[in-house]
């Protein structure tokens, strides 16, 4: 009783705690962006956001006198994150779009680019110019607007969707892929930077102009962010941002393009420490809940009938909708906080599974041993507690364990809600270095030096099960 | 003393398995309900043991009808040992014997010990003290879950089917062990093995088709069936 106590204040207090991380304060000018777009906006070698987009937000904040906090998230979840109130604009390199612009309003475009198609030097399929591409492989980064623009221009055209960068950069020097279309300011910066054999070919596909989305209801936000605009237009401040980053020699390959062994390691043990604590806390979540869950349902008949099959329902949904929905729809829908909403939705998954498990066990107890305890004299509660759980517990240990390695695993999904677990830290590690071999593979043997030794906990569990004699069948 | 008056079960498909029965089981010694399997027996036992309730008739322990009384009160005074014994596998002897005593009768973990203990060294079987269930004979596991029902010290233990389980030397051994124990308590012993019943019990009824057909001391039912069969046998 007194572990089940300090489980459950423990759970609460990390809830609470996750919970009280602020959405939106009321001083604060909070923005979004990738982090995984450099130049405008990545990780420095000490392992802080820098970037064209960075020192952008942070100018606007000072000129608007809040205090800027910028939010690195997925893009392809970005917009949504602006309406669901998470943050009070995006000042991320987002193209002004009919589209778009019916569910935002965009501040006067702070720069001009353009979609730009590059290809590997060695141009081993011959073409020139994206209207030669038909049949080819071009690859786009998922959400952005190219990817809108070929399927709707070049139907003919095989639009590979990837999450970054440097993912289409793997693929390029792997020659999986013809071509990619990107930013043609960011595309030729990268090629520099990462010292690719890319070479941009034919004409802009067409030009863009980027701008600050804000949610409709924030006018006088936009108003203040389009006088900031022009005011740093106008004093040059502009300007001398864009120098820094797309300036003659103002860029050196030793400032950008590296990271210290040293932040990098820092950055991959504090994003596994984030994806482990969420881990935890879910797996406490999910297991206190999966217990009197799992208990329901093995009352198929009695007075708990409804809501044996309430839970069934629930533990069914859950069981078969992915997860990732349900972390969006908990993030985005429900509209918690990302850590709450992370641990949220791991520990009910992961309850699910649990419920399931325990069920199972729970059923291979003998029910002479309820029978043979209840003829000593126990109550209902003591022959749960003493005799049938106890035996329950063992039975399902084995595939508890199963769970508890899968849902570490499914800690990678909550990186899409904008948390820097170790799968996202791996993500901006690679966009400034560009090895997504190395980090990935550092990444999965991160995770494989925590779940192997459980999966030979739960081996040897079931060893020692099957030794004792429990389970009757 | 336990009185059974006018006792009727009928299963819920339909099957009447103990119809109109009485008998009383005395407060000492060892008493012998004996049968062939599907003669009404075990039900009978299930009725007395409050697992299953009687349509008909009543049960009474020292006078008092056992429906009315408290669980925790009844099980104090009526224990019972399954043909399958149910000893709890995660517990060693010790534990499966000290549970009760802790849980339900409120003692202290280290009163418990001691009591449990004593039993096992006054049944002869204290070396098993440490042992998991999985890890003893037949014999032994028969023994343990007696000695766990009679840690409770009972009016009454029920016994089904103790042989059942074990070959004929060890069922010599057991007879002669549980004759000892009748010092404890009164034993009612529900059992096919009519050797084994002539070895412990001295009063007994043999059930046929869900009604006593024999009753008195162990030698005349014995003798009774006996000729019953013989007849049987002469007429058909």
């Amino acid at each position: 009783m007194h572990h089940a106590r300090i489980i459950i204040t423990l759970t609460l207090a990390f809830l609470t705690l996750a919970g009280l991380q602020p959405a939106a304060a009321e001083e604060e000018f909070v923005t979004a962006l990738t982090g995984k777009f450099p130049p405008f906006s990545y990780y420095d070698n000490q392992g802080n956001l820098a970037g064209f987009d960075v020192d952008v937000s942070r100018e606007i904040a000072q000129r608007i006198n809040q205090k800027s906090q910028i939010i690195a998230t997925e893009w392809d979840g970005i917009l949504a994150g602006l309406l669901a109130e998470k943050y009070d604009a995006i000042i991320g390199s987002m193209a002004i779009t009919p589209v778009r612009q019916q569910s935002v309003d965009f501040s006067t475009p702070y720069y001009h680019s353009g979609a730009q198609l590059f290809i590997h030097r060695d141009n081993p399929n011959k073409v020139y110019s994206i209207s030669e591409c038909n049949g080819l492989r071009i690859a786009v980064v998922l959400g952005e607007t190219y990817q809108h623009f070929l399927e709707e221009k070049f139907p003919e055209v095989e639009v590979v969707t990837l999450k970054s960068g440097a993912e289409i950069f793997a693929m390029m020097e792997q020659k999986r892929i013809t071509g990619f279309v990107t930013d043609r300011l960011v595309g030729a910066w990268q090629v520099k930077e990462a010292g690719r054999p890319f070479v941009p070919v034919g004409e802009m596909l067409y030009k863009e102009r980027i701008g600050i989305p804000v949610r409709k209801d924030r006018p006088e936000l936009l108003g203040q962010i389009n006088q900031a605009l022009a005011a740093m237009e106008d004093d040059g401040t502009m300007q001398g941002i864009h120098q820094r980053y797309f300036g003659l020699g103002k860029t050196s390959s030793s400032e950008l393009g590296t990271m210290q062994p040293s932040v990098i390691a820092i950055k991959l043990l504090k994003g596994f420490a984030v994806s482990l604590g969420i881990a935890f806390a879910a797996i406490l979540l999910g297991f206190v809940l999966a217990v009197p869950c799992g208990l329901l349902l093995t009352f198929r008949r009695g007075s708990l009938k409804p809501i044996h099959f309430m839970v069934r329902a629930f533990v069914d949904f859950i069981r078969g909708t992915p997860v990732l929905i349900q972390l969006l729809f908990v993030w985005l829908g429900l509209g918690l906080a990302p850590f709450p909403a992370a641990i949220l939705t791991l520990g009910i998954s992961a309850m699910a599974y649990m419920a399931e498990v325990i069920r199972a066990g729970l059923m291979s107890v003998d029910p002479g041993q309820d029978l043979g305890a209840r003829a000593l004299g126990l109550s209902p509660v003591d022959r749960f507690r003493f005799v049938v759980w106890p035996q329950a517990f063992r039975i399902a240990i084995p595939p508890l364990m199963n769970c508890v390695v899968s849902l570490i695993k499914d800690t990678a999904l909550v990186s899409i809600i904008s948390i820097p677990e170790l799968i996202r830290e791996a993500q901006s590690i690679i966009s400034v270095t560009f090895e997504p071999g190395l980090y990935y593979l550092i990444a999965g043997l991160m995770f494989f030096a925590v779940t192997f030794p459980l999966m030979k906990f739960s081996d040897r569990v079931e060893q020692s099960i099957k030794a004792k004699g429990f389970s009757h069948d | 003393m336990i009185e059974v008056q006018n006792l009727a079960y009928t299963y819920a498909d339909g099957t009447k398995a103990v119809n109109d029965v009485s008998m009383t089981f005395p407060e000492q010694g060892i008493f012998a309900v004996m049968g062939l399997s599907g003669s009404g027996k075990t039900t009978l036992l299930n009725c007395i043991a409050r697992f299953l309730f009687p349509q008909q008739g009543e049960i009474l322990l020292d006078g008092q009808d056992i429906q009315g009384m408290q669980e925790v009160d009844f099980r104090q005074q009526v224990g019972v040992v399954f043909q399958h014994l149910n000893l709890f596998p995660h517990m060693n002897v010790l534990e499966n014997m000290m549970l009760a005593l802790e849980r339900v009768q409120g003692k202290t973990k280290a009163a418990a010990k001691a009591e449990s203990l004593e039993m096992l060294e006054r049944l002869n079987i204290a070396e098993l003290a440490q042992s998991y269930p999985a890890q003893v004979s037949g014999g032994q596991a028969q023994r343990v879950a007696i000695a766990r029902g009679l840690a409770l010290k009972p009016k009454f233990m029920l016994l089904d089917e103790p042989t059942s389980a074990l070959d004929a030397a060890t069922t010599s051994d057991f007879a002669q062990w549980l004759r000892e124990l009748q010092e404890f308590t009164s034993f009612i012993v529900v059992t096919h093995d009519l050797p084994f019943a002539e070895q412990t019990a001295g009063q007994g009824v043999f059930m046929e088709n869900g009604l006593v057909q024999e009753r008195g001391s162990l030698a005349e039912v014995l003798k009774n069936i006996d000729r019953c069969s013989r007849n049987k046998t002469g007429t058909g």
